[in-house]
Parts: C-alpha cells; sequence; structure tokens
C-alpha cells in the first residue's frame, strides 16, 4: 500500500487547516501534504484560482465519515462462516477418556464468531479515508505542521502571534511610508474572518447533522453564528460609516433592518413550509433507514443461512447446526432487553451454551429466573456448567436443557440430558473432565457440584452461594458436600 | 379411517391446526399420532373461529402469531371463541421466545404452552394432556411462571393467586429443568395425578393473578 496503485478515495481527511481538502488531495494523489497546501496558496496569490478550486472541492468532497456511512456495507453473516466451513471440531476423539484438559483455563472451544474476523476486514476496507491520508508517501514524514500546531501545547498563542507580527508588519510599513489601506483593510478582513467563520460552522453542522447531534454542538455552533455574524456586520457598518457620518450611518442601519424585516416578512411562510417539508423528509428518511437496517439483517443473517441451508440438504447434522446457530442469532437480535446491562450471568451461561451447541450441533435450551452481574466466581460456575453440557450433548444424544435461577442467597446450574446415564462411582480416575472441571472447579470457588445418573438420564446440578467469604469457600470444600 | 379404528373413533382425539403456514401444518399432522385426528386446519384469525365453532374439536393447537383479525393472534383466536371454552382446550404452540406473547395467550384461555421445535411424540402427549383437562408446561413457560411468581414461596394457604405455594414452585423448578411429569413424580415421591393437579393449580393462577409483572405485561401490550 505504499505505492499508488490501489488510489485512496477522494475525501476530506480528519488532518486540517480549514476544511481538510488538501490532506484529503494529498492522500488520494500520494503527494505530500505540504506540497499540496504549498501549491494551492499559489494558486490562491494566481488571480484567486486556488481560493476557487477549494471552494469547489469543499463543497463536493465528502468528509471521510460521510464517505465511510455511505460505502458501509455489512459484514458478512456471522453465522455463515461459522458453519460453512465443514467442521473440524477441537474433539476429535469424542470419547470420555480424551486428554485431560487445562480446567483453570477457557476452554479451546473455537471462536464464538468467526463472523467478527471479517467484520474487522469490512470495516477496514470501508473506511479507508481516516487510514488513507497517512498512507501516502507524507506519513513517512512524522506529521503535517497543522496537525502539530493543535497539538502542540501552544498551538493558539503561536497562531495569535503570527497574526500579532503580521500587523506590527503593516505598521512598522505604513511608517516606512508605505500607503496601506487600513480603512478598507481591517474591514475587508473582518468581513472575510466572520464569513470563514460562518462557513466552517456550515460545513461542521452537516457533519453534525449526519452525526447524531449533541446540545453542547449545537451551542457551540450558534456561537459561532454570532460570532461570524457580529464580525461581517462590524466590518460593513465600519465599510459604511468609514464615508459619512454617524447620524447617516444610523438612518442607513434603520433602513437596512427595516428592509430586512419586510424581506423576512414576505419570506418567513416560504421558509417556514421549507423548513416543514425538510422535516417531513427527514423523519421519512429516518423510518426508511430503519427498514433497510432491518432488511440489511435478514438479508445478511436469514437469508444467508438459508442459501445455505439449500447447499447443504444433503447433510442432516449441518443442516441443523445452521438452523440452531441461526435461530439463536435471530432471537437475540430481536428479544434483546436494551434494558437490560450486559455482563450477566445469565448472558454467560446463554454463550456457553451457544458454544456447545456450535461446536457439537446438539440443541442447548436455556432457561433462567433471575439474574446478577457476573463476577470471577460465577466465570468458574460458567465454566463448569459449560463442562457439563459439553458432557450432555456428547453422551446425552438428545436436547440438553440447562436452568439457571440466581436467587438471593446462590447461583444454582441444573443441566440435565436424556442420555444412557452412567455410573458416577464407576468413573475413571483419570477422567478429568468430570473430576476436575465440573467438581474440583465448583469446590475451589467455594461452590458444590453434584451428579446424578439414571438410565433415564443425567443431571449435574452447580450451586454456588452468592456471597462466600474465605470461610465458606473452605467450609464448602471440606465439609464433603460433593456427590460423586 | 379404516374399520377397525371405528371402535376407537369416540377415544381418538379430534383437533384443529391453526397456523399461518402451511407447511407447518401439513408436517404437524403428519407427526402426529394416529389416535389424534386433524379435524380442520386454518390459517387466520378469522378462518380459525369459523372452523373451530363448525368443528368443535378437543384440542386447538393454536399459533400465537396469526394474520387476520383485528392483529390479536392466538389471542383473539380464544376471544373469539370463549362458548366453546369448556369443551375446547386450546393448546399454543410458539416460535417466539418473549414472555408477553406466551402470558397473553395462556392468560386468555390457552391449557398449555410448548414450542414449535418440540418432538412429534411430545406434542401428541401434550394433546393428549390438554384433552384430559391437565396443563402442558414446556420448561420456559415454567421459567416465566418462576419469573413472574418470584422464587420464595408462600407462607400462607394455597388459594391465595399471587404466590406459588412451596409444593408448587418445587414443580414449576423441576420443569424448568426439563423434567417431564414422571420424572417430577419420582424425584418428589408423589403421583403423577399430584403433579398435574399441582400444574393446573399454577396454570390457573397464571390466569388469575393480579400480581404485578403479570399485569405489567398485560398492560404493555393493552390486553386488559
Amino acid at each position: 500500500m505504499t505505492t499508488t496503485v490501489s488510489r485512496p478515495p477522494l475525501v476530506r481527511g480528519g488532518d486540517r487547516v480549514i476544511a481538510g481538502v488538501c490532506a484529503g488531495l494529498a492522500g488520494h494523489l500520494g503527494w505530500p501534504v505540504q506540497m499540496v497546501r504549498i501549491g494551492m496558496v499559489v494558486a490562491a496569490l494566481a488571480g484567486g484560482a486556488g481560493v476557487a478550486f477549494y471552494a469547489w472541492l469543499w463543497i463536493m468532497v465528502p468528509t471521510a465519515d460521510e464517505s465511510a456511512r455511505r460505502n458501509a456495507r455489512r459484514p458478512a453473516s456471522p453465522i455463515a462462516p461459522a458453519v460453512s466451513a465443514p467442521f473440524a471440531g477441537p474433539y476429535p476423539g469424542d470419547h470420555p477418556d480424551r486428554a485431560p484438559v487445562d480446567y483453570a483455563g477457557p476452554r479451546d472451544l473455537p471462536p464464538l464468531s468467526p463472523g467478527s474476523d471479517f467484520a474487522a476486514d469490512s470495516s477496514e476496507q470501508n473506511l479507508p479515508a481516516t487510514d488513507a491520508a497517512p498512507q501516502g508517501p507524507a506519513a513517512a514524514a512524522p506529521q503535517s505542521w497543522p496537525s502539530r500546531v493543535r497539538s502542540m501545547p501552544y498551538g493558539k498563542e503561536i497562531l495569535l502571534g503570527s497574526g500579532l507580527l503580521l500587523a506590527a508588519g503593516i505598521l512598522i510599513a505604513r511608517m516606512l511610508g508605505l500607503d496601506v489601506p487600513l480603512g478598507t483593510l481591517i474591514p475587508v478582513a473582518a468581513i472575510l474572518g466572520g464569513a470563514a467563520i460562518a462557513w466552517m460552522q456550515l460545513d461542521e453542522t452537516r457533519r453534525a447533522g449526519l452525526v447524531d447531534k449533541t446540545k453542547a454542538d449545537q451551542a457551540g455552533g450558534w456561537a459561532r453564528l454570532a460570532a461570524g455574524l457580529a464580525l461581517v456586520v462590524a466590518g460593513v457598518l465600519v465599510m459604511v460609516s468609514g464615508s459619512g457620518s454617524w447620524e447617516q450611518t444610523w438612518l442607513a442601519l434603520l433602513a437596512s433592518v427595516a428592509v430586512l424585516g419586510g424581506v423576512a416578512l414576505v419570506l418567513l411562510p416560504w421558509g417556514l413550509k421549507f423548513w416543514r417539508d425538510l422535516e417531513a423528509e427527514r423523519s421519512g428518511r429516518v423510518r426508511a433507514t430503519e427498514r433497510a437496517e432491518i432488511a440489511a439483517h435478514l438479508h445478511d443473517s436469514v437469508l444467508q443461512t438459508l442459501a445455505l441451508i439449500q447447499r447443504r440438504a444433503g447433510n442432516e447434522h449441518d443442516v441443523v447446526r445452521l438452523a440452531r446457530a441461526q435461530e439463536r442469532e435471530l432471537r437475540g437480535w430481536l428479544y434483546r432487553d436494551p434494558g437490560k446491562e450486559a455482563g450477566q450471568l445469565s448472558e454467560g451461561i446463554k454463550a456457553a451454551a451457544a458454544e456447545v451447541e456450535d461446536a457439537l450441533g446438539q440443541a442447548v435450551e436455556v432457561v433462567s429466573v433471575g439474574d446478577c452481574a457476573m463476577t470471577e466466581r460465577h466465570e468458574a460456575l460458567v465454566q463448569a456448567a459449560r463442562e457439563a453440557m459439553l458432557n450432555a450433548a456428547r453422551h446425552g444424544g438428545s436436547a440438553v436443557s440447562v436452568y439457571l435461577e440466581v436467587t438471593d442467597g446462590a447461583a444454582e446450574v441444573f443441566v440435565k440430558d436424556r442420555g444412557a446415564g452412567f455410573d458416577p462411582d464407576a468413573l475413571p480416575v483419570d477422567r478429568l473432565g468430570v473430576r476436575e472441571s465440573i467438581i474440583g472447579r465448583m469446590n475451589r470457588h467455594g461452590g458444590t457440584a453434584a451428579i446424578i445418573s439414571n438410565p433415564d438420564g443425567t443431571e449435574v446440578r452447580l450451586r454456588l452461594p452468592l456471597a462466600a467469604g474465605p470461610s465458606a469457600t473452605t467450609g464448602a470444600a471440606d465439609n464433603g458436600e460433593v456427590r460423586l | 379411517m379404516s374399520n377397525a379404528d371405528t371402535g376407537n373413533t369416540a377415544r381418538a382425539i379430534r383437533v384443529v391446526i391453526v397456523d399461518d403456514h402451511a407447511i407447518f401444518r401439513s408436517g404437524l399432522k403428519a407427526d402426529l399420532d394416529p389416535a389424534i385426528v386433524v379435524a380442520g386446519e386454518a390459517g387466520t384469525v378469522e378462518e380459525a373461529i369459523a372452523v373451530i365453532a363448525a368443528v368443535r374439536p378437543d384440542v386447538v393447537l393454536l399459533d400465537v402469531h396469526l394474520p387476520g383479525g383485528l392483529g390479536g393472534g392466538g389471542r383473539e383466536v380464544i376471544a373469539g371463541s370463549v362458548p366453546l371454552l369448556g369443551t375446547t382446550r386450546f393448546l399454543a404452540l410458539s416460535v417466539s421466545d418473549a414472555a408477553e406473547d406466551v402470558v397473553s395467550v395462556i392468560r386468555a384461555g390457552a391449557r398449555g404452552y410448548v414450542t414449535k421445535t418440540i418432538s412429534g411424540a411430545e406434542i401428541s402427549d401434550a394433546v393428549r394432556r390438554v384433552a384430559g383437562g391437565d396443563a402442558v408446561f414446556s420448561p420456559r413457560l415454567a421459567g416465566f411462571v418462576l419469573d413472574a411468581f418470584g422464587t420464595a414461596p408462600a407462607d400462607i394457604a394455597d388459594d391465595e393467586l399471587d404466590r406459588l405455594s412451596a409444593r408448587e414452585l418445587e414443580v414449576m423448578r423441576l420443569i424448568a429443568r426439563g423434567y417431564s411429569y414422571k420424572e417430577v413424580a419420582k424425584e418428589l415421591f408423589i403421583s403423577i395425578k399430584t403433579v398435574e393437579t399441582h400444574v393446573s393449580a399454577v396454570l390457573r393462577k397464571l390466569q388469575l393473578s393480579s400480581r404485578h409483572e403479570l399485569t405489567r405485561w398485560a398492560a404493555e401490550r393493552r390486553l386488559l
């Protein structure tokens, strides 16, 4: 990406002096930013051609954010890649006496959603503009000067200093006898400054309107508008009043205000109608955006999965896995409770169940009652529950039921399957899956685990007291509440 | 129906399947026990009310989400069949996980709630149970009940509507854990009949209780 073989799109970059036009241009052409800026200034001196070009680019070229939003493409389905690859899972030997697992660390399950990689990739492609400017050869140079000015502690003071130096230069020139028309220069400078402030504000509001705007931004915008207006009015006033007396100026001011008021009176209804149309169109666009979002979601998830299912219709295992994964994803999207904060225990259990479903293609139904925030000890509960789910899905043969109940005193998890059952007492000593990952882990964290198995199925019962002090931890572990 | 079955027709359970997806209806029909006769099918609220009134089935397998009517779905079908509620029982079927969907249709008068992923044998069993006047709770519905009524048992007599008795709570917990009625009976050392009595009592409380959570769900859906 050092050459311009694949040229980054022309967008206004974040590294900006006025509107980021030069930085964008430099990024697009692969030239140093300084060179472009100097060129622009030289062109501006050449009869104002640079100014016109700059203004034109300012209006026509979108900012990086806008461009990114415009090109925003949805990431690929989070499900499709997860299941489309034939399952070469991490459980090759589906055997009870498989290799001991590292029970303390997270299990070597496949990543929950390989789709996230895709999302990262595509978003990177979608937002080239933010990185585009530094990607050119200019990126090799440490930093361009305006951003350095901004990041420098005294950037504003230096700018002020140069302004004062300029003023001093003009004064010295006057003293040396050069005729500098200060009477017209100052008002013109004021008008230009005010106009620039107002125009930059337009640019900002355009961006702020697309991102969601906050009150603070709006207040800043109004202040800028007022400052720009005041500067321009003052400039005009000074220019006009330079030729006549104050009385005349007041009269003219009164007359112009009256004219402005009359024009406003005439244009107000039209303006209001225009404003209302704009609002209506905007709300319509919001609805359309929502619809588009739903459509995009369905397209990327459900339709993709349906296509995959059709392709793999022959493989029952794959179809079930695809359908379950898609169902889970869609349910999560439809029924997620926005009021519920993240990091809850029930989420952890559900995520573990989802991983087991993905890995083994066996349905795991989770029912939860009550909830609490996840702590480190709950992490152990989730890990133990996952181990129990893995065993149940592997040996149970049919749907696995998981029930989580959080009360004031404890969090309990029950994992039930309807497999042939086994004799917990006859477990080989080296079978760490049950002994260490479930029972040992629960005991270490002050909880208890029991395994009840009969020919109708097996149930693993995990219980973790909520507020277990160190004494409770040792007590529970020592008094042999474990049934095995 | 063959002649050999004629002796059985009085015992056969007649059902109407109400679901807007023809594929699901035919799949369900194929899955059901031979002892269960599908007497009619419907795909919308209006059709369902008409078919149920004409056929007078023992059990209606009712999808919670249905097109037509005033948008009330399965709840509206039950409301439209109120005169038949004494003889016709409703078993709700849904893919929805949302508590308000489940609770609304139960409170409208359904005798049970199962998810559509249920197997043919299980649904046949559920139909028989509902036809016999019992309630059918899926683990998920039991979870909702525990969520709504709380997991602390009532101290006083059983007839309080807003709380579950200790025994009812135990039964609900076991059902939420995936136990069948038979397994619940075995676990608690009681008869299956007693389990069914407890579940029916919970269903009645669920339908009649003015408990805060239930009324909130109902109010949010403008069911009251």
